[in-house]
């Protein structure tokens, strides 16, 4: 069986709708989706349609949180706050009712997901290296837990001596005997400064793991930021993808 | 402008419309809203008009004047809110804002012993407990409920059927998170968030609506009562 794994949407349709795409033609069984539709980018209601249809488990994203009103985005920087603050006066009632049946973690066989971190999955911390990963490994019971939030492709391994190391890959076996965090990367904003869209696949019959980056019109996705009066940085970041 | 719509055994008897910044209320012809029963103290209560809003005022009356089924002293009132007074109902209706005005002491006022007023001022008594204890406003489960008392201490309270959610509801077709309870200064609302038609304010489906003492909140098939504190 194969199954994608995809988050940190944010809005961008156009590289939502070339990942989906290229996520087709992998032949995938599952689609899980791990937060954050929307937030930053231009087109929050298409984006969750396409999420809501498309993916089996979906998650909320603290920017998923915010658009829902279930928490004010006052930890939010200037930037995220400005688009916040458009995104929810433009998310339709539909959207919302979408996202009200969104997760805030979820499990499928031996894989866990949550947006941020298995310990704290609505404080929304970071796993960014070893350091913030070491702890988090008590807080699930599966495999291996895939989560998104940073934007940035993290593959974190636990050997069964437990010792922990982080590894950048672009493909990898997954060894039985280890567990793993892995970060699959941002379909929306990128920021490893690599603009294509990232996901992840993982073939459970042969016990490996992918990520597959995709190239889109960026230019499509920056004119309908700037069309919608969005905050120009927010275009001028997807072309370098950071 | 306010009006003031009064309802004696639930027959509308009289409709006030205030021009003045202060309204009496009480048994005696001196007032500007007479209710002639003996369960009303001759000056009952005051309804004052400030540059915030109207205040009720009750003048120590001897059986007491209840906003939204909860006894009060000195309150703001709002639009659609429910003043009780011996066996009048007061439905307060708000371009501006109402007061009472009534005196208590014992003027001749006859003490109030139905059977209604019993239990108001038993559910008024245990409420109060219930809000002390709490420290914050509270919903009490009433109907496939998981707890009690609930105390609504966040800002943002979510209820629906996810793991995750503050308040676990039953019911079928309900969304993960169907309603939040927002806390805005002293003030809550509910928004229903999820699928439409599952959020219910004493028994009418609601989007969005602010909470009043006494409200009862059914999300699903769980039902709660809220129970204000002072606000």
């Amino acid at each position: 069986m194969i199954i994608a794994f995809i988050s940190d949407v944010h809005a961008n349709l156009e590289a939502l709708q070339v990942t989906l795409a290229d996520i087709e033609k992998q032949h995938v069984d599952r689609i899980h989706f791990l937060g954050d539709a929307v937030g930053y980018g231009p087109e929050p209601n298409p984006c969750v349609e396409l999420i809501a249809a498309n993916c089996d488990i979906k998650l909320l994203g603290n920017h998923d949180f915010a658009a829902l009103g279930l928490e004010t985005p006052d930890s939010f920087n200037e930037i995220a706050r400005v688009s916040m603050e458009w995104t929810l006066k433009e998310l339709s009632a539909r959207s919302t009712t979408a996202m009200a049946d969104f997760e805030l973690e979820a499990i499928d066989g031996d894989f866990y997901m949550t947006h941020a971190s298995p310990r704290t999955p609505d404080l929304w911390e970071y796993i960014l290296d070893i350091d913030s990963a070491c702890s988090q490994f008590e807080h699930f019971e599966q495999q291996v837990a895939f989560v998104g939030h940073s934007h940035l492709p993290a593959f974190f391994c636990k050997r069964a001596d437990d010792t922990i190391s982080q590894r950048y890959i672009t493909e990898s076996e997954l060894d039985p005997d280890s567990r793993y965090i892995i970060n699959v990367g941002s379909v929306g904003q990128p920021r490893d400064h690599d603009p294509r869209a990232c996901y992840v696949t993982v073939d459970t019959k042969n016990n490996i793991i992918r990520y597959h980056r995709v190239e889109y019109d960026i230019s499509k996705a920056i004119a309908s930021i700037d069309s919608h009066g969005l905050p120009q940085i927010l275009g001028e970041r997807l072309l370098v993808g950071r | 402008m306010a009006e003031i719509v009064v309802k004696y055994d639930d027959k509308v008897i009289e409709k006030v419309v205030i021009y003045k910044r202060r309204v009496s209320i009480g048994r005696t012809a001196e007032n500007d809203i007479i209710l002639e029963n003996r369960g009303v103290s001759r000056k009952h209560a005051i309804i004052e008009f400030n540059e915030s809003g109207a205040v009720i005022i009750d003048n120590e009356s001897l059986n007491g004047t209840f906003l939204n089924d909860r006894r009060v002293t000195e309150e703001m009132i709002r639009d659609q809110d429910m003043i009780t007074i011996g066996k009048y109902h007061l439905l307060f209706h708000n371009s501006a804002e109402e007061t009472h005005d009534e005196e208590s002491d014992y003027d001749g006022t006859m003490i109030l012993n139905t059977k209604k007023q019993k239990q108001r001022l038993k559910r008024n008594d245990q409420d109060k407990d219930i809000v002390r204890r709490a420290g914050s406003s509270v919903l009490v489960g009433e109907d496939n409920s998981d707890f009690k008392e609930y105390a609504l201490e966040r800002e943002v309270t979510t209820v629906g059927k996810a793991k995750f959610v503050h308040i676990k509801v039953k019911g079928f077709f309900l969304s993960g998170i169907q309603a939040k309870i927002v806390k805005e200064g002293a003030v809550f609302s509910i928004i229903n968030i999820g699928r439409k038609g599952k959020t219910m304010v004493n028994g009418e489906p609601v989007q969005s609506s602010l909470l009043r003492n006494g409200d009862l909140i059914s999300v699903g098939r769980s039902t709660f009562r809220f129970v204000e504190a002072s606000r």
